[in-house]
């Protein structure tokens, strides 16, 4: 006789138009479980958590907690029933510092009439960062911390509300792998206090880490419920993307040609950067690894020009070019990809259309000495980018914010392709997006390298860098402290070249 | 983009299934204030059958909203590229004060043509020093406009004594604000050729889609390459040309400047502008919401002076209308 689950979904629907979002869905959990909630992007896991969270409400079905319905009316209701979030994109409050983050809304401890407690406040979050061992100061503000401290305020936070059920949403995505092995030990100690936890995540290495059961979401229905042990990896990736395929990573295949496409010369971003040099040949895929803060998206950014304090020489197809702004860049034929597609990708509120032409606007002119783009040229050319990334949209006409974070992605991409460039530079690409839209972003960078072009591209995950890249330069506290190709090129020598073990 | 285009916009950022069941909701979220607009038309009609529906009160209207309509059309741009602009009520009064001293025979007795372009300069001037200020230096929009408004104001008294001046000034001149073509005033026609090209310039050019860009997201804009510094110039230097447009109807018309004579757009111009993102292009500043934004409160305005209500119930009636046009478009926007 097993006790009865903490929490229990049952018949969960919700319908929006158009579209079956959610279908139906049974899931139990209990106490102390570590659930890998694991799916495409699209496939209904965030509708699951935003009914749980009380953010959209459920056509059908009923939520239990300890066997009584509950009605999550909103995100405050949810909390107080003992259901906490942390979300991928952490809304974090930045001008509010860490003790005030923990406890806002939770009631701050007072002395008479309405004034805060400081001092109680502070020593109440100082305790609960120590259950975390998490070393963070209660006044410091959390918009000078790193995303992976903010993801342990959010964590604070949730077990200030006594949470009994935590909801982690890609909470490794930009987080280093050092830390997200601190983040696992927390999550398995909150587990081993008989929290029940629902871990969502794109990255399988950690699914099977991490968590005792695995529940897969495809097109809105769990299509697989099962112990995680008895999954192996390829079963798993059958099962969220339906189809049997095991080419998810393409192998590399050696750079042929060796024409010079960039050459970096001491390239300086004072305090992140220190004199950076390295080439980049015509059709290979170079990566660049380092924990988050090792300077590498400041590396990219100053090639690209937009990082104003850079000094150095860059050099593109032989000749030296003054790049002093991403205008300057692109005339020299280098393109960047930025680290977040929200805020400096797209424009959320703007079609797709208008994203994808957007830097190659004026190839879309009536004639060529008049500055008016032709709606009809435009549409064309982003329906054949769309079709050839397969971006899941309606039509070109629709906000690139309504998207799906793949993509959204894609769109990105849709709009280096369409401008052209000889050197790609890609941060991040695949940050918090599906096992397709990831596949379709390695398609693209084998496809632009077995081109001729150029391709640099930034990853956290160590595992993909050594999956796609020729050859890698690591990045520690700004430096460059190895370069790996050919057989040396591997996770484990990545990871120890990055922790300079 | 035109106009079928912009809706067509405006209607991808709902979903078809939800519209094709809720026609009525659709034509609220983007017709909310045009038909707030006829409603309004249609009742002042009926109270004062004689005086409103008239071809005169028609051109009455117009000529009162053609100098509100060019600077807001101005200021729409600067808001559209994300930035504030809140020195143009003294542009206009400077640009003005400028135009008409240049003119006046007993001061320079400058051409017209002269003088007014010597007007359109200053306002120009006015908003590459903005323009400047905020792109290319860094300082934040509404304190610099702010400072320089007040700048402004005490070069205006440097002219003019902080008089109203008087002059005689060429019949060529005063026909900009007062001569009639076509059964309308001048200003009119020319308010009209100024809603053309800005809604040429913001929905056809390249430039148009940048200030789009920069107001939609201006890291990434920057990120795609487009010079942001030069294109958030380019939108001061709009309005403060604009303003100074104002300027030259305003003292065109009554023959004489008065200082201070474009603070009363202030607030008006941007009104209308925050009125215009109900419509067409949803949430966005835009030219043809902010040119039916410019209509409607002249609409209001004149209307309830015609119904000899009382100043202050003019005020209650005319905020009251201002928010329940906003929200009635907002209803239909609720899913």
């Amino acid at each position: 006789m097993s006790p009865p689950p903490l929490l229990d979904l049952r018949g969960l629907s919700k319908q929006y138009p158009g579209v079956l979002a959610v279908d139906n869905v049974d899931l139990q959990l209990w106490p102390g479980e570590v659930i890998g909630f694991v799916g495409k992007n699209g496939a209904g896991k965030s509708s699951v958590i935003k009914m749980l969270a009380g953010v959209v409400r459920p056509d059908a079905g009923t939520i239990m907690l300890d066997g009584h319905a509950v009605a999550p009316r909103n995100p405050h209701h949810a909390n107080s029933l003992g259901l906490a979030f942390v979300f991928q994109e952490s809304s974090v409050v930045p001008n509010l510092t860490v003790a005030e983050h923990v406890m806002l809304g939770l009631g701050f401890p007072r002395r008479a009439a309405a004034l805060i407690d400081w001092r109680a406040l502070h020593a109440q979050t100082r305790e609960l960062l120590a259950r975390l061992n998490a070393a963070l100061d209660p006044a410091a503000l959390v918009g000078h911390l790193s995303v992976a401290e903010q993801r342990l305020v959010m964590i604070a936070r949730a077990i200030a509300q006594r949470a009994r059920f935590l909801v982690l949403d890609e909470p490794t995505a930009s987080l280093t792998d050092g830390e997200a092995q601190q983040l696992f030990t927390v999550v398995r100690r909150l587990s081993a206090e008989g929290v029940a936890v629902l871990y969502v995540s794109h990255r399988l290495d950690e699914i099977f880490a991490l968590t005792s059961r695995v529940v897969v979401m495809r097109d809105g229905r769990v299509v697989a419920k099962a112990p995680t042990a008895e999954l192996s990896r390829a079963e798993l990736v059958a099962q969220i993307t339906g189809v049997s395929g095991d080419r998810l990573r393409p192998r590399p295949s050696p750079p042929a040609a060796t024409t010079e496409l960039l050459r970096v010369e001491n390239l300086t971003v004072p305090g992140r950067v220190e004199a950076a040099s390295f080439t980049l040949h015509a059709g290979e895929i170079l990566g660049i690894a380092g924990l988050v803060g090792a300077g590498r998206s400041e590396l990219v950014r100053a090639i690209f020009g937009a990082e104003p304090g850079a000094r150095g020489r860059i050099a593109v197809r032989g000749q030296w070019r003054s790049i002093a702004s991403p205008r300057d860049a692109l005339a020299a034929g280098i393109a960047l990809l930025p680290e977040d597609r929200r805020t400096q990708g797209n424009l959320l509120n703007f079609s797709v259309r208008f994203n994808v032409t957007l830097a190659a606007l004026s190839n879309h002119r009536h004639a060529p000495w008049l500055p008016l783009p032709s709606r009809r040229s435009e549409q064309v050319a982003t329906q054949q980018l769309v079709e050839r990334l397969s971006v899941r949209t309606p039509h070109v006409e629709q906000p690139v914010g309504l998207l799906s974070g793949g993509n959204q992605q894609k769109v990105v991409l849709a709009k280096w392709l369409h401008h052209g460039a000889d050197v790609f530079l890609f941060d991040e690409p695949t940050h918090g997006i599906d096992i397709e839209a990831r596949a379709a972003v390695y398609q693209v960078l084998e496809e632009l390298a077995a081109s001729g072009k150029g391709v640099i591209v930034i990853s956290s995950e160590f595992g993909e860098l050594a999956g796609v890249c020729h050859r890698a330069l690591v990045l520690r506290e700004g430096r460059m402290v190895a370069e790996l190709a050919g057989p040396e090129l591997s996770e484990a020598a990545l990871v120890q070249a990055c922790f300079g073990a | 983009m035109n106009k079928s285009d912009a809706i067509l916009h405006s209607r991808a950022t709902k979903r078809p299934a939800f519209w094709a069941r809720r026609p009525i909701g659709r034509l609220l979220t983007n017709f909310g204030v045009p038909l707030a607009l006829l409603f309004t038309v249609a009742l002042f009609s009926l109270l004062r059958p004689a005086a409103f529906p008239t071809w005169r009160n028609l051109d009455a209207i117009l000529t009162l909203a053609a100098p509100l309509a060019v600077t807001a059309l101005g200021i729409t741009v600067v808001l559209a590229q994300g930035d504030l602009d809140l020195s143009f009520g003294s542009v206009i009064g400077l640009a003005g004060a400028v135009t008409f001293v240049a003119l006046a025979e007993d001061r320079w007795a400058l051409a017209w043509p002269v003088a007014l372009l010597g007007g359109l300069l200053v306002g120009a001037l006015a908003g590459a020093i903005n323009g400047a200020l905020i792109a290319y230096v860094g300082l934040a929009p509404i304190i610099t406009t702010l400072g320089m408004s007040t700048a402004l104001v005490g070069v205006e008294f440097l002219f003019t004594d902080q008089q109203t001046v008087y002059g005689n000034v060429p019949e060529a001149f005063t026909q900009i604000g007062r001569g009639v073509w076509l059964g309308l005033n001048v200003q009119v026609w020319l308010a009209g050729l100024v809603v053309l090209l800005m809604y040429g310039l913001m929905e056809q050019t390249e430039l148009g889609r940048y200030f789009y860009a920069l107001g939609g997201n201006r890291e990434a804009a920057h990120l795609s390459g487009i010079s942001v510094k030069a294109v958030r110039m380019t939108g001061f230097l709009i309005s403060g040309l604009a303003g100074a447009l104002t300027g030259v109807l305003i003292v065109a018309q009554s023959a004489s400047s008065s200082p201070t004579a474009g603070e009363p757009y202030l607030l008006p111009a941007l009104t209308a502008a925050f009125l215009g993102t109900s419509m067409f292009r949803q949430g966005q500043f835009n030219v043809l919401g902010t040119t039916v934004g410019v209509l409607f409160l002249g609409v209001i305005q004149t209307g309830l002076i015609m119904l000899h209500l009382s100043t202050a119930i003019i005020n209650i009636v005319q905020g009251a209308v201002l928010v329940t046009a906003i929200l009635v478009s907002r209803f239909g926007a609720r899913p």
